[in-house]
């Protein structure tokens, strides 16, 4: 236990952080005798979602009352000698062998180059609502035209994505994300329909001008201490609440909404890679335009708050491989969220260390 | 020729304006990503550094995002322009003249270049490194060294991934690989656009900033500035993130008419901000073969940030029209003008001339070649200076390099009835001196200018002999052009464009110089150095060549731009289309009318129509002080 803590301090946050972790899967399905992923009632805002449709949109985990913390499952894992080398740091994640191809650099590549923190950097003078609304839909945006390749049909009807290669939403064997139907159980649907409800639920949201509004004239600016004086959301009344987005017009629940829209879509990436990432994406040749994507995504996710690290998981040691080889600068969240040693370990595995 | 129809240049309000504001912009900002193009041995370079080497440094912490700014704008910059060098000029105090955006501060910064170190992307190993993955004992699923330590080195050890099979896209549908061209097209355009809009933003907060700084100011200024300042970026990132459509804009009129569209000037409903609106029938693009045209005329219109150039705003489309919305320029055009004065002095070609030496300079530098200047595409701001427009598709060029289509034309018989029916010229002298025939030519041009066809008046004879073309074709065009500002018409005007074509492949005996205008020996000397064969023409090798000749003995090029144009366009309002010729052009709204149409149908577009493969990637959005 000690041991592993120390071998990142990140790492013993991310493990109790797991304990309210959102990723998991029905319980008894278990693949794996350690991985278990805990799962809680999932945040209000779920649960809210939920009661607003009749078959409801909203992602949910069912609460597994014996999860383990992660700390268990490390120290459950025997992993002979824990400590020194990277690839205790692989072995915690239960990742199939032969690695996904995913996961060997030669695979992790980009079609840009450089710092993607310019991109994903609020402009100072911007207020933080607006900036993450931009987010969300430019995000979306460009998950949309990876999904559109394995869900649009085909003239004869079938796509790439449908109920017998995805029976479930999966990430690979450990993960598989559900929905709450009518009464609100979690179930478990094909991925083309999970992806299909979601794509509905989000432009729902992106497109309800209540919650992301277009009108030029309300807009407002970002509160800088040093040069502005009064926040427009304190003039009416000081004890007024005050929300991120409100003096733009978002609503008080903006951000959790947008945590939602983010989480979904990090599902949807998850298991893009896990699902998908040969058949097609490799095979089409776009592997590092999706490589590209999903760690702006990432990057810009955490950078703004609008996923928690455990929420990561699934993808974590993408995430490592990315903060090892420096396409998750030091100092950005995704990189602080990542274990470098695994992601280093996976770089040697694959001869670029 | 009636002399008091001539025009004269304004020299003694030529007060030189302010010290040359030339802008200084800097160099690619290393941090910014930067699309890869990869190459085994760059790959094989790259693998070589070592990681720490390749990231040191190049990573500003998030909270310093602006402050070590690489970019230092000159101290008063901003405020020079921004006080509005323009300003004494504009005719119509309290509308925004378009040119004096803060947009128009932002130049457009290479993508490319200033490879850096931190080249991440192509981090890959070289060729000789690559992990065996197919078929060796490693990939047998049971195996697995997960406990044990790495031993680099060992020759032994296989990396443990899935194996990569061979690429094979055949094997999905139309619509997947349809639609992995689609991602492909848009995840690069993506990341290249928003590349485009750090860079532009970071500019734009830097100037914030050198203002900020400025001593003596109130606080209550400072926070205005920075408020301002959120607030724009503010309202471009909803622009961003909402679809235009034409619904958002009233017409006020129609000022121009072609055979793939039409352009409008219209209002915006939000903010009742005038642009001009042009509007292309997708259908007829695809059939006329325009697709590339459309987008050559996007890309170095959206590239663009060249006061010489007409600028884009936006681009969007729907079913069946893309839309391209364009500053407003209420001058006109240069065909305009010279319809209504027939002819120019020496000093107002000159001056016409020598800017658009500086324009079609400019369309060079951002790698194009214009192939279709002519009076038509010349527009005149509200300064009465010029600007370029219509590139690649212009009133409907057929196939510029469809060399079959020209040849049909050069043997034989002209393939349509004659266009210029109205127009009964003297085949064999065309520079006779009867000046009716002249002025129904005259008259009939602008039908010609909106036709299918176009006018072949000013091409130059290289294009459509389809012995390949360069940039000095637009050379050419500038000497017809300045032809006819001094002589009246065009060297080459004939009665059907047929005739047209024929006499400037036999330019040697077409070129004549009528006899009844005197030509100063300078002017002649330059426009028989441009109309010419390509290997002598000058301008071939740079417009400076042209720059420096004789007849422009005295101009001064660098602050062309700035003095008072010879034509000052007046003009009562934003919306004023005095000089356009909005009385000859139908008014009847297809674009609209067609929309209606569809909609009466009830035809419903499965997919959102920016999405056709064909027109994918079509949309563009600038940052403009328009969004106030």
């Amino acid at each position: 236990m000690e041991q592993l803590n120390s071998l990142d301090p990140y790492y013993g946050s991310i493990g109790n952080a797991r304990l309210r972790g959102t990723s998991g899967k029905a319980q008894g399905q278990n693949k794996s005798p350690v991985q278990t992923n805990s799962g809680q009632p999932i945040s209000p805002t779920n649960l809210s979602q939920g009661s607003q449709s009749p078959i409801s949109l909203a992602p949910k985990i069912p609460p597994l009352p014996n999860s383990p913390s992660l700390a268990q499952n490390i120290s459950m894992d025997d992993s002979g000698n824990a400590g020194a080398n990277g690839d205790d740091a692989l072995s915690v994640y239960h990742l199939p062998r032969p690695l996904p191809l995913w996961l060997n650099a030669q695979y992790a590549k980009h079609i840009v180059k450089g710092n993607f923190m310019t991109l994903s950097a609020r402009p100072k003078t911007v207020e933080q609502g607006e900036w993450i609304a931009h987010q969300v839909v430019e995000h979306y945006r460009n998950l949309w035209n990876f999904v559109r390749v394995i869900h649009e049909k085909e003239e004869d009807g079938t796509t790439i994505c449908n109920p017998q290669t995805c029976p479930r939403m999966s990430a690979g064997a450990n993960h598989s994300f559900t929905w709450l139907n009518y009464k609100r159980e979690p179930v478990e649907l094909p991925a083309y329909e999970y992806i299909t409800l979601m794509q509905r639920w989000i432009s729902g949201k992106i497109d309800d001008t209540n919650i992301f509004p277009t009108d030029t004239n309300g807009v407002s600016y970002a509160h800088n201490p040093s040069i502005t004086t009064t926040p427009l959301s304190q003039l009416s009344n000081p004890e007024d609440k005050d929300w991120i987005g409100k003096a733009s017009g978002f609503p008080e629940n903006f951000v959790e909404v947008c945590q939602t829209i983010f989480r979904q879509m990090f599902r949807v990436y998850a298991h893009l890679y896990w699902a998908h990432f040969i058949d097609p994406f490799y095979h089409l040749n776009l592997e590092k335009q999706l490589n590209s994507c999903f760690s702006h995504f990432v990057l810009t996710a955490c950078a703004l708050d609008m996923l928690k690290p455990q929420e990561l998981e699934p993808m974590q040691p993408l995430i490592d491989l990315w903060a090892a080889n420096g396409t998750f600068p030091p100092g950005s969240k995704a990189y602080e969220y990542s274990n470098q040693k695994a992601g280093e370990r996976l770089m040697q595995l694959a001869n670029v260390a | 020729m009636d002399p008091n129809n001539r025009l004269y240049l304004n020299f003694n309000g030529n007060e030189r304006l302010g010290a040359p504001s030339d802008r200084q912009y800097p160099t690619t900002p290393s941090t910014f990503p930067q699309p890869v193009f990869q190459t085994p041995s760059q790959q094989h370079l790259a693998a070589q550094q070592s990681a720490s080497q390749q990231y040191a440094g190049g990573y500003a912490p998030q909270g310093n995002y602006f402050a070590p700014n690489p970019y230092q704008a000159p101290a008063d910059y901003g405020n020079a322009q921004g006080a509005g060098q323009y300003q004494p000029r504009s005719n119509t105090p309290g509308t925004n003249d378009p040119n004096v955006g803060l947009a128009h501060q932002f130049s457009h910064q290479n993508l490319g270049g200033a490879g850096r170190g931190n080249a991440y992307g192509s981090r890959g190993p070289s060729p000789g490194q690559r992990p065996r993955t197919a078929g060796g004992s490693g990939q047998q699923p049971g195996y697995s060294h997960a406990n044990a330590p790495p031993m680099p080195g060992q020759g032994s050890r296989q990396p443990d991934f899935q194996p990569a099979p061979e690429r094979n896209p055949e094997k999905y549908g139309l619509n997947a690989n349809n639609n992995q061209k689609k991602c492909s097209q848009l995840a690069a355009d993506f990341f290249k656009d928003s590349v485009k809009r750090a860079r532009e933003r970071n500019l734009r907060q830097s100037e914030m900033e050198q203002k900020l700084s400025e001593p003596n100011q109130s606080s209550s200024r400072r926070e205005q500035i920075w408020q301002n300042g959120g607030k724009k970026e503010a309202r471009y990132l909803r622009f961003l993130r909402t679809k235009d459509k034409p619904e958002n804009y009233t017409t006020v009129k129609i000022i121009g008419k072609g055979a793939f569209g039409e352009v409008k000037l219209v209002q915006k409903k939000a903010d009742g901000q005038v642009y001009a609106m042009k509007s292309l029938i997708k259908t007829e693009m695809f059939k006329k073969d325009q697709l590339a045209h459309v987008r050559a005329e996007r890309d170095i219109l959206a590239e663009s940030d060249s006061p010489w150039v007409v600028k884009l705003f936006t681009t969007f489309q729907d079913a069946n029209f893309l839309y391209m919305l364009m500053e407003f320029l209420p001058g006109g055009d240069l065909m305009t003008m010279l319809i209504k004065y027939e002819i120019f002095s020496e000093d107002i070609t000159r001056f016409y001339i020598a800017e658009i030496v500086l324009a079609i300079e400019a369309v060079h530098k951002l790698g194009f070649i214009h192939r279709d200047i002519k009076p038509d595409n010349i527009l005149l701001d509200r300064g009465g200076h010029v600007k370029l427009t219509d590139f690649g598709l212009s009133t409907g060029f057929h196939k510029l390099h469809d060399n079959n289509y020209y040849q049909q034309l050069l043997q034989g018989k002209s393939s349509r009835p004659k266009d210029r029916n109205s127009v009964a010229l003297d085949q064999i002298n065309l520079t006779v001196s009867n000046r009716s025939q002249i002025n129904d030519w005259r008259k009939s041009r602008r039908l010609m200018a909106y036709s299918t066809v176009g006018t072949p008046d000013y091409i130059a004879p290289e294009i459509f002999t389809g012995h390949g073309y360069t940039f000095d074709c637009d050379w050419w065009s500038l000497g017809t052009i300045m032809f006819e500002c001094l002589v009246g018409w065009p060297p080459f005007c004939a009665e059907d464009s047929h005739d047209t074509y024929r006499k400037i492949v036999n330019w040697r005996q077409s070129l004549y110089f009528p006899d009844d205008i005197t030509l100063g020996a300078e002017a002649e000397h330059l426009i028989r150095s441009l109309i010419c064969n390509t290997e002598v023409r000058l301008g071939r090798g740079g417009a400076q060549e042209i720059k420096n000749h004789a007849f422009f003995r005295g101009v001064e090029f660098d602050s062309l731009r700035r003095i008072r144009a010879p034509f000052e366009p007046r003009l009562t309002s934003a919306i004023d289309t005095t000089y356009f010729p909005t009385d000859e052009i139908d008014q009847t709204d297809n674009a609209t009318a067609l929309r209606n149409q569809a909609m009466a149908v009830g035809k419903q577009v499965e997919e959102s129509p920016e999405m056709s493969l064909p027109f994918i990637g079509y949309t563009f959005k600038r940052f403009d002080n328009n969004f106030r």
